[in-house]
């Protein structure tokens, strides 16, 4: 993939603009998946995750050849999430009432199945109880969490992706999972 | 009675696959013989497996093309130019 990723940086860096939609398409759903996980939000994850691609494609002189450009476009969106959250009022959370409806949550907001048999809700309330857990870890846990287990990605590459030593991803991952072990176990 | 400190750091580096087979050995005999220990690492087991059991997301409809349409525009006169 990283070949692919090289030539298309390539015929952008000669200004053939389409070539920046496919790297797009590649990456799209990590990096909005990051952001949505950071955030807790959709419509927050996506102003951040087009934000992320725009930001690297105005700045793709800087990106230097033969690292991965994965880690790079990570990096960026990370920083911004990260900066999203900083900003931001207390979290609301998919759960809260949709202004002006009359107990629509933003989870009816995401198109579902018709038929919603009774374990698959039980599923996704389990789900929305983890987001809603990730959502409250201090950022610096949080990203950790998301990049390991929602993105898969190995501690070195974390570790380029946050600009920290693995000694502090470690600690980090091993702080985060033990917050986390503490909100969920009694689920 | 708690356990030394070492057991929960040994438990995040097994978690992590990076514990010497010493260490490991020394866990898993610290384990059957401590129940604290032992319910600690399930909830932590159990705990990355429901991070990772929330389901994977796509980016939304039109992405890409909203995206597209954002960039700045005088690459694509150098594409025009071309």
């Amino acid at each position: 993939m990283e070949t692919i990723v090289n030539s298309r940086i390539k015929q952008v860096l000669k200004g053939d603009q389409n070539a920046y939609g496919e790297i797009v398409e590649l990456y799209k759903d990590k990096i909005f998946q990051l952001c949505y996980r950071m955030l807790g939000n959709r419509h927050e994850a996506e102003d951040v995750a087009q934000e992320a691609f725009i930001r690297a494609y105005i700045n793709i002189q800087s990106f230097k050849q033969g690292k991965k450009f994965s880690s790079w476009i990570y990096r960026i969106a990370t920083n911004l999430c990260i900066d999203r959250i900083r900003k931001k009022k207390p979290d609301y959370f998919l759960d809260a009432e949709v202004p002006g409806t009359e107990g629509l949550t933003m989870y009816s907001q995401i198109a579902s199945d018709s038929v919603m048999p009774e374990d698959k809700l039980v599923r996704l309330e389990l789900q929305e109880t983890v987001q809603k857990e990730i959502s409250k870890l201090p950022e610096k846990y949080r990203a950790v969490i998301v990049l390991k287990y929602m993105e898969e990605l190995s501690l070195n590459e974390i570790s380029e992706i946050l600009d920290i030593p693995l000694g502090t991803v470690k600690t980090r991952i091993h702080r985060g999972r033990e917050t986390l072990r503490q909100q969920l176990r009694n689920l | 009675m708690s356990c030394p400190e070492k057991y929960t750091a040994y438990m995040h580096d097994y978690l992590d696959e990076d514990i010497s087979e010493q260490r490991a050995l020394e866990l898993s005999e610290h384990i059957q013989s401590c129940g604290t220990c032992e319910e600690h690492f399930k909830e932590l087991k159990r705990t990355i497996a429901l991070v990772q059991g929330t389901a994977h997301i796509k980016a939304p409809e039109g992405f890409t093309e909203d995206i597209m349409a954002k960039l700045p525009k005088e690459k694509r006169k150098v594409e025009l130019n071309r």
